[in-house]
């Protein structure tokens, strides 16, 4: 197991511990189950703020309040533009408004990294394009992610449900990760993967994470296969036995997985 | 602690950048010797700083991260942790396909809205909160 790479029983002995404390804070985490799989994912619905395009009349005005000016990449074709470009930088008008999200977390087997998938919807039912998540994306991470937009939300299919969401690239997440992996790595001591990944990538996309979990969730049983590695060694756990201790036998990350999380007790 | 008058503070315009979220900010050009047991507390009125408002924020670079000449802060408690890290972006001057991310307890990041003043009532140990901050080219 390689240094910042977490694998999938770990994953989901961070997500079971992340979700006892959501129950205590009824902050709304649920493990959904997939039917006929044992696979599954970290779920939670929320309202929140983004900017979303509102109507615009002929001159390009919005009667809308508190509105701004943005120029966003627009990949329609614009009939009165004497070019016919497919792509052109537009002056949109967009507002601040309630936004109804609907946050993912699942295991990547290609990428051994958690991946957040959202979905983002207006309150009367329109779900948001991706330019409009795109300007929703926290002003601290805005700049970055106008430097090459498509790097870093793009829309994918949904692995396990097969329907259109908005997904953070996690092609980087090692780089994150890292810190706070090698100082744990450093200082004998674990983190719970899960709470830290969530807590860099959460408000980027309008997440909060209550900094109680930062605090109160505990790290996952310490087991060799999910020890980080200095980045320098072998990418081997240093047990000879791959197989964590508390579980029955680990099958490769691509396979099916041991029982659910929701046979254990609350 | 000590404290400097304005015009002996050689990072005065950071300082003030940072206590005042100027958007004009700049990196100090002078060198600056780094002298962690004493830390630079520049004031906005000479002398009329309350400490009760303020907390004192070190800065610790993570790996291959430039390390700020100055790293130890004094911090209105309400500043948030965007502020901050677009004080450190510009210090450092970084590029726009950078990202800066920054640690509590090497841990866990804090949100940016999230109060300096809060992570030190949480985190902070020895009268200071300590952050490390990481520059990446994240998000691919």
């Amino acid at each position: 197991m390689s240094s910042c790479f977490l694998d999938e029983e770990t994953f989901c002995q961070c997500c079971q511990l992340l979700l006892q404390h959501s129950h205590s804070l009824c902050d709304g985490w649920s493990w959904e189950q997939v039917k006929g799989s044992e696979e599954g994912y970290l779920r939670k619905t929320a309202l929140g703020t983004g900017r979303t395009r509102c109507n615009l009349d002929q001159q390009g005005n919005s009667s809308d309040q508190h509105q701004e000016r943005t120029f966003s990449l627009s990949f329609h074709n614009d009939d009165e533009d004497d070019d016919g470009a497919v792509c052109c930088i537009q002056e949109e008008s967009s507002s601040s408004s309630v936004v109804q999200y609907e946050y993912h977390i699942l295991y990547s087997c290609s990428y051994q990294t958690p991946v957040l998938y959202f979905r983002a919807s207006t309150l009367e039912g329109r779900s948001l394009c991706l330019e409009e998540v795109w300007d929703s994306v926290h002003p601290n991470y805005r700049q970055r992610l106008q430097h090459r937009p498509w790097d870093t939300i793009t829309q994918q299919e949904h692995p396990l449900l097969g329907q259109s969401f908005f997904v953070l690239h996690p092609c980087r997440t090692e780089e994150f990760m890292m810190p706070v992996l090698k100082a744990a790595l450093d200082e004998h001591r674990q983190v719970n993967y899960i709470v830290t990944w969530l807590s860099v990538v959460g408000p980027v996309v309008g997440l909060d994470v209550p900094l109680s979990y930062c605090t109160q969730v505990p790290e996952p049983p310490h087991t060799p296969s999910s020890s980080p590695q200095p980045p320098s060694s072998s990418p081997q756990p240093p047990s000879s036995s791959p197989q964590p201790p508390s579980s029955s036998p680990q099958p490769p990350s691509s396979s099916p997985q041991p029982p659910a999380l929701g046979t254990k007790p609350g | 602690m000590q404290r400097f008058p304005h015009n002996e503070c050689v990072s005065e315009s950071s300082a003030l950048g940072l206590l005042r979220m100027s958007d004009k900010a700049e990196s100090p050009t002078e060198t600056q010797k780094d002298e962690p047991s004493t830390p630079q507390q520049p004031t906005e009125d000479s002398g009329m700083a309350d400490d009760k408002k303020k907390i004192d924020v070190l800065l610790k670079a993570v790996g291959d991260t430039p390390i700020m000449k100055t790293k130890k802060w004094s911090v209105e408690k309400g500043r948030t942790v965007q502020s901050l890290s677009q004080f450190i972006s510009r210090f450092l001057k970084m590029e726009a396909n950078e990202q800066l991310f920054i640690y509590v307890n090497q841990s866990f990041s804090p949100s940016p809205d999230q109060e300096v003043g809060v992570l030190f009532q949480c985190f902070g140990s020895d009268g200071k909160l300590v952050l490390h901050y990481c520059k990446s080219q994240a998000w691919g």
